[in-house]
């Protein structure tokens, strides 16, 4: 397939949907979870007056190169695993470049902006930034366990990687999504996923509730503008990716909205109840459960 | 007479042997070396011996050429003239060591005679 | 042609006139001696060149007009003068070693030494066995008296023990003598070969007490205890003369005698000799005394060489070549190992790291250690290879087998004495004394192993690499050591440059040998390029490194498995030079060369069984053993992947490698790793996977990979050094490979040429600047940097971009070789060998963020303000890899389609279809320019867009970060890099037990345990020793009296 440019304006609507559906996310997921805890919570339409606040923020200082390249990388590695991504199936003007890649591309894009964010708040100099990544690092390595082996399931099952076609193969009908064809592998993906969307019990890499520990400690301003833009475009890629592969996709961005609600409302509920895990414990617990989940899945195709 | 030359021999060799791995006195193995050699020169000649015939002298009575029927063998005669000679070599050196040894650690010991340094 | 008999006359003649010539002075005295065995050496020589250019054939030298026994009749064949010239020249040699103690000891050791030397002469030629007899009892007696030169208590009961034990001996061998005459009536040694029938039928008992005894004066285990007391006991100069001259004369005599016994005296020499060649080795790794080791390794070797003449059945007409290179390497190294020993004086192994001060004898040390363990150029190397090459085509493989083991035994004490006495310090040890005349004697047998071993590769027809004018330029580069690096570094430059534009027409064509040649030889030039930082002299590691790329190129050259082998072992030799450099390298330079040493010996039983089912030593010999496949290639498989480092085989890698500096962590990671890659894909290509051992083979071999990759990169994890870092990093960055290969499809295989180009690039950036990052910080312990990417942003781009290549993240190259994984785990269904690759490759994000962050990112160090960007000769490589993996970034087509179009032929089914830049499995697609596009634009212009918004950002101070209000006051305190990984270690740190290291040193203590528990038998009482010789007399008759008329 060959490189069209009309596909670069379309790709870039896409961008503009999904972040504004990242953005609504990020403003009713709070509300949610304040009223969980009978509190009043945000307005919605929060996380839009942060974000204003944030790039209009002029003067900014800077620790060096890599530290003014984090956020870059961060921001790039988002958009990029949106553009590398069929948003809506069967549509031309919403499939991006997704023939460029596979699930493996998405999947090593993901690292792409985590490890160069991690690169740059290494350089503010600050434990903090440290800190939370090596418990980032340390916890992605296990969390990716169950779902590497429920997507090399799903792959196996439909003898693609292409997202696109395992999005075609369920076409027709609920009883073709991968989550009736193959529910053990979806069991085993949707553990994974809990491991990765920062929320309780796997959110100590970023701990929001306490001091600003985590990477982006030392970021503000337009820095952490930038940084907050990819946090609503980063999670929703992801949870797109797990729609497409275990919830047969989308075929407008109605079910599309809906459906990566629903995905994303999992981690939401699981953290609202159970509390919080030390790095060393969530790591044993993925070696459990998820693991014996995702072998179980390689073992049954 | 040939029988009891080498029962003889063997007899001096198993000796020897017995000597040697039994005295715990240097000079007393020395002896026993000295008779399992001497029991070994018996076993020789015994060996080369033949019933009825002279020795090996090529003179008047023996003419060269009666030698080969009349005479007993000479090679094992000539053979331990030659061993002979050498275990009184090996003998006077095994003696030459004995005494060397007596006059570093004053014992004839010989199970004081060993090195024990070996690591 | 000089009449032999003057050999004898001249001895004697000598000896008495010595006595006469008293007056004129000892100095005379000797010099008269040393001529006279000049002379006597000279005649022999001279039989010997006459022989060697076919002017004379055998001859009879008869004297007196007699008849043996009454008077003396020589033999003189090819052998009988080789044996007779190596042994008098081994006199003349150790008679000049000996100057000082024989002008203490006068005239009359002199003519000892003479007579000695005349009777061991006898012993060759004579050709009658009661001669024989009597020459054996003058060498022993001259033996008897050399020992007496010193008058310690060791030297004289060791003395004492030997007269004894050849007293009874001799009794032994004057028996069966009369026995044999009695059944024969001849004693002439040509005749009984001639009525060998009638020998087997009357003279059973004549043979074995011949035999016997005869064996019994080459100390076969366990009959042995006073010949190692008296190697032990006797000075250093004499041993060098029993264990080169009087041990080949006795052996000589042997060999000659051995054919009357028939077949049972052929069994009782094999087994009665590889069971010393063992067991001799075995119990030498417990005893920490040279001459004792010597001992023992002579003892040994000797064995061997005995055991081949009881097999020289099943060797057919490679014997003699055999024997001649086996013994004349132990000829010459011992008698020069002896000749050190005594330069070094002090009995203790250790105490041999004074001999470093004299930097000559300490190479010629090792040329001999390395000698008489088989490693090329040496002769024992063909002759090794042509032995075990020759017992497996018979079928003989326990044999074999043990003989590697004890090879293997004596590897370990050997070198083990050699590291140390190479590593330990030596501050505190005096420069020994040495004089020419104990230093020539080494020398001159040093240089001539060199020429044995070149004269030997003449007539190896399968050598046919080009190897002499390298090794002649290495040596010159050892000749010309004394230079300034630079120099040395330009003309080891001119040097592989020159091989390249030899070695280039050989491989045109064949991209397997180009990726390899590139890797080897295109690795080469970027390492020297980085020796450039060096300054002052360097001394040996030029020789040493052009040695392992000599190796190296010499593996892809190779035609057939002798070179392949003759390569492998340089290779190893250069290296392990290169590794042990490191500063506490010590115990892992040994384990490296020890697990070289296993692997290499597993290797050559894996080649021999090749070699014995396709009759050729082609390369094409490794396609489908027939003989025992299993093993074959299980054998080869491990040998080289001691080299790949695979999980089990892994643990002399981090040391070795951590240890290293940066431009030798560069060759022994980047480069000398990938030849057991080269390896592998050899024995994988010939063993293909159709058959049923294959598959239960490749299926070990795919686990073997995954656990390196995942057990190295969890080990990555926990280093605090950076150097251990990478170390663990390349062993599971090889365990990739391994996995690849071990999966026998198209794309695993390209994944495995892939990691294994693009490895050499991100991994040699790595190793020259993480390498030189340290050096210009001074440690290489991470969390003692930080921050210096101020300080060095060459270094830390350079670094960003390996370390994401190497973590596989678009665009980067890297990123193809996790697509084709994944593509190869779904083709073959390897999902539990494929999750823990995959894992792996996440795991690997851990110790690269580490790596950058804690020594390029943080905070900077106070003592590290000022240190300077590291060394441009080290920038200068690391930047011509980077451009090569931007290239392959941008076009990854180049290398994946070509490696692609050279994989089809053997594996046709599951090919990368290519359409432009676009490259399609049965499951997936890539396009690596696309995927650049998108990302470089998005990055682009978000970078834009924040440079716009942030124009006015400027540049804090360290300190100025959010820290609760207050100013840390030292980095130290907010650097955070020790134990980084500390919730890891608590949660999956068991992964990183060294259990493999924990079975080897059980192994070990298990070998040293069983050695030491032999050493009870070696009470040091001549009385036991005496029943030893009893008893194995006895015993041996009893075990082949069935076959025994």
């Amino acid at each position: 397939m060959n490189f069209d440019p009309m596909k670069i304006p379309w790709s870039l609507l896409g961008l503009v949907i999904v972040f504004t559906i990242g953005m609504f996310i990020r403003g009713i997921v709070p509300k949610i979870t304040a009223r969980a805890g009978m509190r009043i919570g945000i307005r919605f339409y929060q996380p839009w007056i942060d974000l204003i606040k944030h790039f209009s923020i002029q003067t900014s200082i800077t620790h060096g190169v890599m530290f003014y390249l984090g956020p870059v990388f961060r921001l790039t590695g988002g958009v990029s695993m949106i553009l590398f991504m069929p948003l809506i199936y069967g549509s031309w003007y919403f499939s991006n470049f997704a023939f460029a890649g596979d699930m493996v591309l998405f999947l090593y894009m993901m690292f792409f902006g985590t490890l160069g964010m991690a690169l740059g708040a290494g350089e503010s100099g600050h434990p903090y930034s440290a800190i939370g990544v090596s418990r980032g690092l340390a916890q992605v390595t296990v969390a990716e366990i169950p779902l590497v082996l429920a997507l090399l399931s799903v792959a196996a099952q439909h003898n693609t990687l292409s997202i696109t076609e395992i999005v075609a193969a369920q076409q027709g009908g609920i009883s073709h999504w991968t989550m009736v064809t193959n529910p053990v592998a979806t069991m085993a993906g949707m553990l994974a996923l809990l491991g990765s969307m920062m929320n309780s019990p796997f959110n100590v890499v970023l701990a929001p509730q306490e001091i600003p520990v985590g990477p982006p400690t030392e970021y503000h301003g337009t820095f952490l503008g930038i940084m907050n833009t990819n946090r609503s475009i980063f999670p929703v890629a992801k949870v797109v990716f797990f729609m497409n592969i275990f919830f047969g996709g989308a075929t407008n961005w109605g079910i599309l909205i809906l459906k990566s609600f629903i995905i994303y409302m999992w981690p939401v509920f699981v953290g609202l109840v159970f509390p919080r895990f030390r790095v060393d414990q969530s790591i044993r617990w993925f070696l459990k459960v998820p693991m014996l989940l995702g072998i179980l899945a390689v073992a049954l195709i | 007479m040939i029988h009891i030359a080498l029962a003889g021999g063997a007899l001096l060799i198993f000796i020897g042997i017995w000597g040697m791995l039994t005295k715990k006195n240097i000079i007393r193995i020395i002896i026993g070396f000295s008779l399992f050699d001497t029991g070994l020169h018996v076993v020789l000649v015994g060996l080369g011996y033949l019933k009825n015939r002279t020795a090996p002298i090529v003179d008047a009575d023996l003419p060269a050429k009666a030698a080969s029927s009349q005479s007993v063998d000479p090679v094992p005669q000539a053979i331990v003239l030659t061993a002979i000679v050498i275990g009184l070599a090996v003998t006077s050196v095994l003696l030459v060591f004995a005494l060397k040894l007596y006059q570093s650690k004053n014992t004839l010991d010989i199970n004081k005679l060993r090195d024990n340094t070996n690591d | 042609m000089i009449n032999p008999i003057y050999i004898v006359a001249i001895g004697l003649g000598t000896a008495f006139s010595l006595g006469l010539l008293r007056k004129l002075g000892k100095e005379f005295s000797f010099w008269v001696t040393i001529f006279a065995l000049g002379a006597m050496a000279f005649i022999s020589g001279h039989w010997l060149s006459a022989f060697l250019s076919h002017q004379i054939t055998s001859t009879v030298i008869t004297t007196a007009g007699g008849k043996a026994p009454f008077v003396i009749v020589f033999n003189m064949g090819m052998t009988e003068a080789l044996f007779s010239f190596m042994v008098t020249m081994g006199a003349v040699f150790s008679g000049f070693y000996l100057h000082d103690r024989l002008i203490e000891s006068g005239p009359s050791a002199m003519a000892v030494l003479l007579a000695g030397t005349m009777g061991l002469n006898g012993i060759i030629l004579t050709g009658d066995i009661f001669n024989l007899f009597v020459f054996m009892e003058i060498s022993a007696i001259a033996t008897a008296g050399l020992v007496l030169l010193v008058s310690d208590f060791k030297a004289l009961q060791a003395g004492f023990k030997f007269m004894l034990a050849s007293g009874i001996i001799s009794g032994l061998l004057l028996l069966g003598i009369i026995f044999l005459y009695n059944s024969t009536g001849t004693l002439n040694i040509s005749e009984l070969h001639s009525k060998a029938g009638v020998i087997l039928k009357s003279g059973g008992v004549a043979t074995y007490l011949i035999t016997i005894a005869l064996l019994l004066e080459l100390k076969p285990f366990p009959a042995n205890g006073w010949g190692v007391d008296l190697y032990e006991g006797a000075p250093s100069g004499v041993s060098a003369f029993i264990a080169s001259s009087s041990a080949t004369a006795a052996f000589f005599v042997f060999l000659k005698v051995l054919p009357l016994g028939g077949d049972i005296s052929l069994r009782i020499a094999a087994a009665a000799g590889i069971s010393t060649f063992v067991f001799s080795n075995l119990m030498a790794l417990s005893y920490k005394n040279t001459s004792r080791l010597l001992g023992y390794s002579s003892i040994g070797q000797l064995g061997l060489l005995v055991g081949i003449a009881g097999l020289s059945k099943h060797l057919g007409d490679k014997t003699l070549m055999i024997i001649l290179t086996l013994l004349g390497t132990h000829y010459l190294a011992k008698a020069g190992l002896f000749w050190l020993s005594g330069i070094v004086k002090n009995p203790n192994t250790d105490e041999w790291r004074s001999l470093r001060k004299s930097p000559v004898l300490f190479a010629f040390f090792g040329v001999f250690i390395f000698a008489l363990l088989g490693f090329p150029p040496f002769p024992s190397f063909f002759g090794k290879w042509e032995l075990i090459m020759g017992l497996v085509a018979t079928k003989m493989y326990w044999w074999a087998g043990a003989i590697l083991l004890g090879t293997m035994f004596e590897g370990i004490y050997l070198f083990r004495w050699f590291s140390r006495a190479l590593k330990l310090q030596n501050n505190d040890t005096a420069t020994p004394a040495v004089t020419i005349y104990s230093i020539l004697p080494v020398v001159f047998f040093g240089f001539f192993l060199f020429y044995a071993g070149y004269y030997t590769s003449t007539f190896v027809p399968a050598l046919r690499v080009m190897c002499l004018a390298p090794l002649l330029f290495i040596l010159l580069l050892g000749l010309l050591d004394f230079l300034p690096a630079f120099l040395k570094n330009i003309i080891s430059l001119a040097g592989v440059t020159a091989y390249i534009v030899y070695l280039w027409p050989h491989i045109q064509g064949n991209t397997f040998k180009i990726v390899f040649a590139g890797i080897f030889l295109g690795g080469a030039i970027l390492a020297l390029i980085a020796g450039f930082y060096r300054r002052g002299k360097h001394m040996g590691f030029y020789p040493m490194t052009m040695l392992m790329f000599l190796g190296l190129g010499i593996l892809v050259d190779a035609s057939n498995l002798l070179e392949l082998f003759y390569g492998w072992e340089l290779m190893t030799i250069g290296s392990y030079f290169l590794l042990i450099r490191g500063e506490r390298s010590l115990p892992h330079g040994l384990s490296y060369l020890l697990f070289s040493l296993g692997g290499s010996l597993a290797m050559l039983f894996g080649f021999a069984l090749a070699h014995a089912s396709s009759g050729s030593v082609d390369l094409s010999a490794l396609n489908h053993i027939r003989i025992m496949p299993a093993l074959a290639y299980s054998l080869m498989l491990a040998g080289f992947m001691t080299k790949t480092a695979s999980l089990g085989l892994h643990i002399w890698l981090p040391g070795a490698h951590g240890e290293a500096v940066a431009d030798i962590h560069f060759m022994a990671s980047a480069i000398l790793l990938k030849a057991g890659v080269f390896g592998i894909i050899l024995v994988l290509g010939g063993m293909g996977n159709t058959q049923p051992y294959a598959q239960k083979i490749l299926f070990v071999l795919g686990w073997i990979g995954a656990l390196t990759a995942l057990i190295g990169n969890i080990g990555a994890a926990f280093q605090e050094s950076a150097k251990y870092l990478l170390a663990w990093s390349s062993i599971g960055q090889l365990g990739y490979i391994v996995f690849g290969l071990a999966s026998m499809t198209h794309l695993g295989w390209l994944a495995a040429y892939g990691y294994t180009i693009t490895h050499f690039l991100y991994k040699g950036i790595l190793f020259l600047l993480i390498g030189g990052v340290a050096f210009r910080v001074g440690t290489a312990d991470m969390y003692k940097m930080g921050g210096l990417i101020k300080r060095m942003p060459f270094s830390f781009f350079a670094v960003l971009i390996a370390i994401i290549t190497l973590a596989g993240i678009p665009p980067l190259v890297g990123f193809t070789g996790k697509w084709l994984v994944y593509n190869m785990i779904l083709s073959k269904h390897l999902f539990y060998q494929g999750v823990v690759i995959i894992i792996s490759g996440v795991i690997a994000f851990l110790y690269l963020f580490r790596l950058i962050h804690v020594i390029f990112l943080g905070q900077l160090k106070d003592r590290n303000r000022k240190v300077k960007e590291v060394y441009v000769w080290l920038l200068i490589p690391a930047y011509l890899m980077l451009t090569a993996i931007f290239a392959l970034s941008m076009f990854p087509d180049m290398m994946l389609a070509r490696l692609g179009r050279m994989l089809t032929p053997s594996f046709p089914e599951g090919a990368l279809v290519w359409d432009g830049f676009t490259a399609s499995s049965r499951y997936g697609t890539f396009n690596l320019q696309i995927i650049m596009a998108v990302i470089g634009a998005t990055f682009a212009a978000v970078f834009l867009w924040l440079v716009f918004a942030n124009r006015k950002a400027q540049k804090v101070k360290q300190f100025n970060i959010f820290y609760s209000g207050e100013a840390p006051s030292r980095p130290e305190l907010t650097h955070y890099g020790y134990n980084f990984f500390a919730h890891y270690r608590k949660a999956v740190g068991f992964m990183a037990t060294p259990l493999v290291t924990r079975f080897w040193d059980q192994l070990s203590q298990g070998l040293h345990g069983l050695s030491s528990y032999g050493r009870a038998i070696y009470t040091g009482n001549a009385q036991s020793y005496l029943y030893h010789i009893v008893a194995f007399v006895v015993v041996v008759y009893l075990l082949s009296a069935g076959g025994i008329s």
